[in-house]
C-alpha cells in the first residue's frame, strides 16, 4: 500500500514539475469583433490525417490558410466525431463560443445542424455531403459530385485490368461513397461491360482490418485493380500494395501511401466552395444556399500518379472522359 | 506474523486500508490521467491547461454539467446491468447489442403508432426497449445456463448480430423516407414525433431519464439486497454449488440476470433515441449509435465497485470524463487519438484497480478470520461481515 502512495505521489509530482515548465498551450479564444480573422470550426467524423473524407477538409483548410494568411484566417477541429451525439455537442459549442462559421464534415450531422442552427442565427452552418439546407437562412450544403471522378477512375481501370476483374471496398451504401462507387462501375462498364466489378460494403467507416479482409477476398478472386472510399480504405490500399494491385484513390490523394500502385486519386479541393461560402458571408448570405464539387468547377481533380508509366492511351482517354464530363459530352447513367 | 498482516494489524490503519480501497477507482483515475498528462507532455501540450479544459467541459457550467449527465444516464442503466449480472457471476459484454435491439424495437414501435398520447407513448417505448434488451440478454443467459457456452463470447458475437441488424433495418425498411429518396441514403430514421420526446428537466439537453435512471438504481439496490430474488441472484453468484444445493434453481437464476442486464442496456437505448437524437441514427457501426455506452457502461459500474448506488455518482464521473476530453481536445487542440489512448488508459487502470481492491480486501477478512480463531463464533460472523461490506 505505501508503496502504491509513493509511486502515485513521485508520478504526480514528476508531471507537475515538468507541467510547471512547460509554456502554456494557448486556449481557444472567446470571439472578438467583426475585424478579427475570420473564425471557422470543423466536425469531421474521422481523423484529419486520414488520406480521406476528413483530410480533405484539413488540406482545403491549409490551402485557404497559406491564402488568406494566418492572420486572416482560423479554423480548430474535433475530429474522429463518429458519434452523432458527441458530434452535436462540438457543433454547438463551436457556436456557443462564437465561430463565424462552423463546418459540419459528415452527412450524418443533417440533424444536428438542424436542431442548432436557428439557436445562433448570427453563425453560418455548412454541412456535407449533401444538398438540403432546411431551407433554414443559415444553413449551406454542400456535396461532391463524385460519381463524375469514379468514372474518370473507372474507365481508367477498365483499361488497365488484365484480369477482368475489378475489387472495389466501400463503407456502407451511402453518401459521397455509393457515388463514387456507383459512378466508378459505370466507368468501367462503358468499357467494357464484360468485366467483373465485385462491390463489397464492409458496414462499417472505420474498421481497417475488415477493408483489408475485403480486399484481400477481391484479390484472391483475381482481381487486379482495387478501389475504395472512406477513410478505412487505408487497409485495403495496404493489401494492393503487397499484392502489387493497381488502386485507384478518392477524397484526398493517396499516392503517399502507396507509390507504386496509386494510379489516381480523385482529390476534393473544398477550398473552391469555402471560397464561395466565405465570401458569401462578407456579404451578409449566411446560408441557404447548395454547393457542388465538380470536374468543372474544379471542386475535385483527378490527380494521376506521373511516376507510373500506364500508356499514353490510358492517359489520353482519362483527359477525353475528364473533357467530356466538364462539357457534358459524357453523362453518367 | 506476515508483512500484511503487520500493515493491518492497527485499528486505525485497517481503517485506513479500507476507506484507501473504497477510492481506488478515484485514484486509478487521477494516476490514469497522470500517466495522460506525460502524452500531453509529449504533444507540446500543458497538461494542466488540458485537464483545466477537461474539467470546465465537464462541469464547469450549467450547460456542461449537464451534458455530462446526459451523456452518464446510459452509462448508468448499462452500469446497473453490469451489477446484476456480476452479482449472479455472469459477464454482460453485450451491452452495445442490448442497447441497439432495445432502441430499434422503441424506436419501430414509435414510428409505427404516430398519434398515441405522448406519456403512453414513452411509456410503451420504454417496455419496448427493456423487452429488446432483455431478449438480447437472455438468449446468452438461456446458452450458459443450458448448454454451457461462454456468455463472454456469446453476448460480444449478439453484439455483432445486432449491428448488422440495425444497418439492414435503418438501411431498408426503417430508412427515412427523406434518406430513401435522396442519394446520400444516410442511415437513420424519420424523426419522432415531438410529443414522443423525453421531457427535458432544465433548458439544455437533460432529460427525465436520469430520475428514472436514479430510481432504478435505486431499485436495483433494494432488488439485489432486499428480494428473495435478489438474494438468490447473489447466492448463485457467490457459490452454484452452495446455491443448488440450497434448493435455488441455478439455471433459472443465470437466465435472469443476463435478462435484467439485457433490460437495463435495452432501456439505455430507448433513452438515447427518445431523450437525445430523437430518431435512430448510425454510421454503420455500434459506437456509431450507441457511443460506446454499451462498454463504457461496465466501466462505469467498476468505477462504483459494482454497486447499484455507488455507479450513480461514478457514471456521472466517467461521463463527465468522456465529455471534458472532448471538450479539452476542441479546447487544447490535441489529436483526438490521445482521448482515445486517455479514455483507455482510464479503462484500463480502473480495471485493474478493481483487482487490486480485491485483493486487500481477500487480505482483510483472512487478517480477521486468523484474529479471530478462538473468539466465538457470534464475534467472528460481525467482523466478516463487517470486512465484507
Amino acid at each position: 500500500m505505501k508503496n502504491t502512495i509513493k509511486l502515485f505521489s513521485l508520478l504526480l509530482i514528476t508531471v507537475l514539475l515538468v507541467a510547471g515548465c512547460t509554456q502554456a498551450a494557448p486556449p481557444v479564444e472567446e470571439p472578438e469583433v467583426s475585424d478579427q480573422p475570420l473564425r471557422v470550426a470543423i466536425v469531421t467524423p474521422s481523423s484529419m490525417n486520414d488520406l480521406a473524407f476528413s483530410q480533405s477538409i484539413s488540406d482545403a483548410m491549409q490551402a485557404l490558410q497559406k491564402e488568406m494568411g494566418e492572420g486572416k484566417l482560423e479554423y480548430v477541429y474535433s475530429e474522429n466525431m463518429f458519434v452523432v451525439d458527441d458530434a452535436a455537442a462540438a457543433i454547438r459549442s463551436y457556436a456557443q463560443q462564437g465561430f463565424d462559421i462552423i463546418l459540419a464534415h459528415g452527412s450524418q450531422y443533417g440533424s444536428s445542424v438542424q436542431e442548432i442552427a436557428p439557436d445562433f442565427p448570427n453563425t453560418v452552418f455548412a454541412w456535407g455531403t449533401t444538398v438540403d439546407t432546411f431551407d433554414m437562412p443559415n444553413v449551406h450544403a454542400y456535396e461532391a459530385a463524385s460519381d463524375e471522378g469514379g468514372f474518370v477512375n473507372g474507365v481508367m481501370a477498365a483499361l488497365l485490368t488484365e484480369t477482368k476483374v475489378i475489387g472495389v471496398v466501400g463503407p456502407i451504401e451511402t453518401g459521397d461513397a455509393k457515388l463514387y462507387i456507383d459512378g466508378f462501375a459505370a466507368g468501367v462498364k462503358s468499357v467494357d461491360p464484360e468485366i467483373d466489378v465485385r462491390v463489397t460494403y464492409i458496414g462499417s467507416f472505420s474498421d481497417v482490418a475488415l477493408a483489408a479482409e475485403a480486399a484481400t477476398t477481391h484479390l484472391s478472386a483475381g482481381a487486379d485493380v482495387l478501389t475504395g472510399s472512406a477513410q478505412m480504405v487505408i487497409g485495403a490500399i495496404g493489401k494492393a500494395k503487397e499484392a502489387g494491385a493497381y488502386w485507384f484513390g478518392t477524397q484526398a490523394d493517396q499516392t503517399s501511401f502507396a507509390h507504386d500502385v496509386v494510379v489516381a486519386s480523385q482529390v476534393y479541393h473544398w477550398e473552391v466552395l469555402l471560397r464561395e461560402i466565405f465570401a458569401l458571408r462578407q456579404s451578409g448570405v449566411l446560408g441557404g444556399e447548395t454547393f457542388a464539387a465538380t470536374l468543372d468547377n474544379g471542386g475535385q481533380v483527378i490527380k494521376i500518379n506521373p511516376d507510373l508509366d500506364l500508356g499514353q492511351d490510358v492517359l489520353d482517354e482519362a483527359e477525353r472522359v475528364i473533357q467530356g464530363i466538364i462539357d457534358q459530352t459524357i453523362s453518367i447513367p | 506474523m506476515s508483512q500484511s498482516k503487520k500493515l493491518t494489524s492497527h485499528p486505525a490503519k485497517k481503517r485506513f486500508a479500507a476507506v484507501f480501497d473504497s477510492f481506488m477507482p478515484i485514484f486509478a483515475t487521477i494516476a490514469a490521467l497522470l500517466v495522460g498528462a506525460i502524452f500531453l507532455l509529449l504533444l507540446d501540450a500543458n497538461p494542466i491547461t488540458a485537464y483545466s479544459a477537461l474539467l470546465e467541459g465537464a462541469f464547469g457550467s450549467f450547460n456542461a454539467f449537464a451534458e455530462t449527465l446526459v451523456k452518464a444516464i446510459p452509462l448508468l442503466l448499462v452500469g446497473l446491468g453490469t451489477c446484476i449480472a456480476y452479482r449472479g457471476s455472469v459477464t454482460n459484454i453485450g451491452g452495445e447489442g442490448q442497447m441497439i435491439v432495445g432502441a430499434l424495437l422503441s424506436t419501430w414501435i414509435g414510428l409505427s403508432f404516430t398519434n398515441l398520447p405522448g406519456w403512453l407513448m414513452i411509456t410503451i417505448a420504454m417496455l419496448a426497449g427493456i423487452l429488446g434488451g432483455a431478449v438480447w440478454g437472455g438468449l446468452p443467459g438461456v446458452l450458459k445456463a443450458y448448454f454451457n457456452v461462454n456468455e463472454i463470447l456469446s453476448t460480444v458475437m449478439m453484439n455483432a448480430i445486432a449491428v448488422q441488424i440495425m444497418n439492414y433495418m435503418l438501411r431498408g425498411p426503417m430508412i427515412d423516407p427523406v434518406q430513401a429518396e435522396a442519394a446520400s441514403q444516410i442511415p437513420q430514421t424519420a424523426r419522432l414525433e415531438m410529443a414522443y420526446r423525453l421531457p427535458r428537466l432544465v433548458p439544455t439537453r437533460l432529460h427525465i431519464g436520469l430520475l428514472i435512471a436514479i430510481i432504478l438504481a435505486v431499485m436495483v439496490y433494494v432488488l439485489l439486497w432486499r428480494t428473495t430474488l435478489g438474494y438468490r441472484i447473489r447466492a448463485v453468484g457467490q457459490n452454484q454449488s452452495a446455491a443448488k444445493y440450497g434448493g435455488i434453481d441455478v439455471k433459472k437464476h443465470i437466465v435472469l440476470a443476463l435478462l435484467l442486464s439485457g433490460a437495463f442496456a435495452g432501456l439505455a437505448g430507448m433513452m438515447q433515441v427518445y431523450g437525445v437524437n430523437y430518431r435512430m441514427i448510425t454510421d454503420g457501426s455500434a459506437t456509431g449509435f450507441t457511443g460506446n455506452a454499451g462498454f463504457n457502461g461496465i466501466v462505469a459500474a467498476l468505477f462504483g465497485q459494482l454497486h447499484p448506488l455507488i455507479t450513480i455518482p461514478a457514471s456521472i464521473l466517467f461521463g463527465g470524463l468522456l465529455v471534458g476530453a472532448n471538450s479539452m481536445q476542441r479546447i487544447v487542440q490535441v489529436p483526438s487519438a490521445l482521448i482515445t489512448a486517455l479514455n483507455g488508459l482510464v479503462v484500463v487502470f480502473v480495471v485493474s484497480s478493481e483487482y487490486f481492491r480485491r485483493r486487500s480486501q481477500r487480505k482483510r477478512i483472512a487478517f480477521i478470520e486468523s484474529e479471530d480463531e478462538g473468539k466465538p463464533p457470534k464475534e467472528r460472523s460481525e467482523g466478516l461481515g463487517e470486512a465484507a461490506s
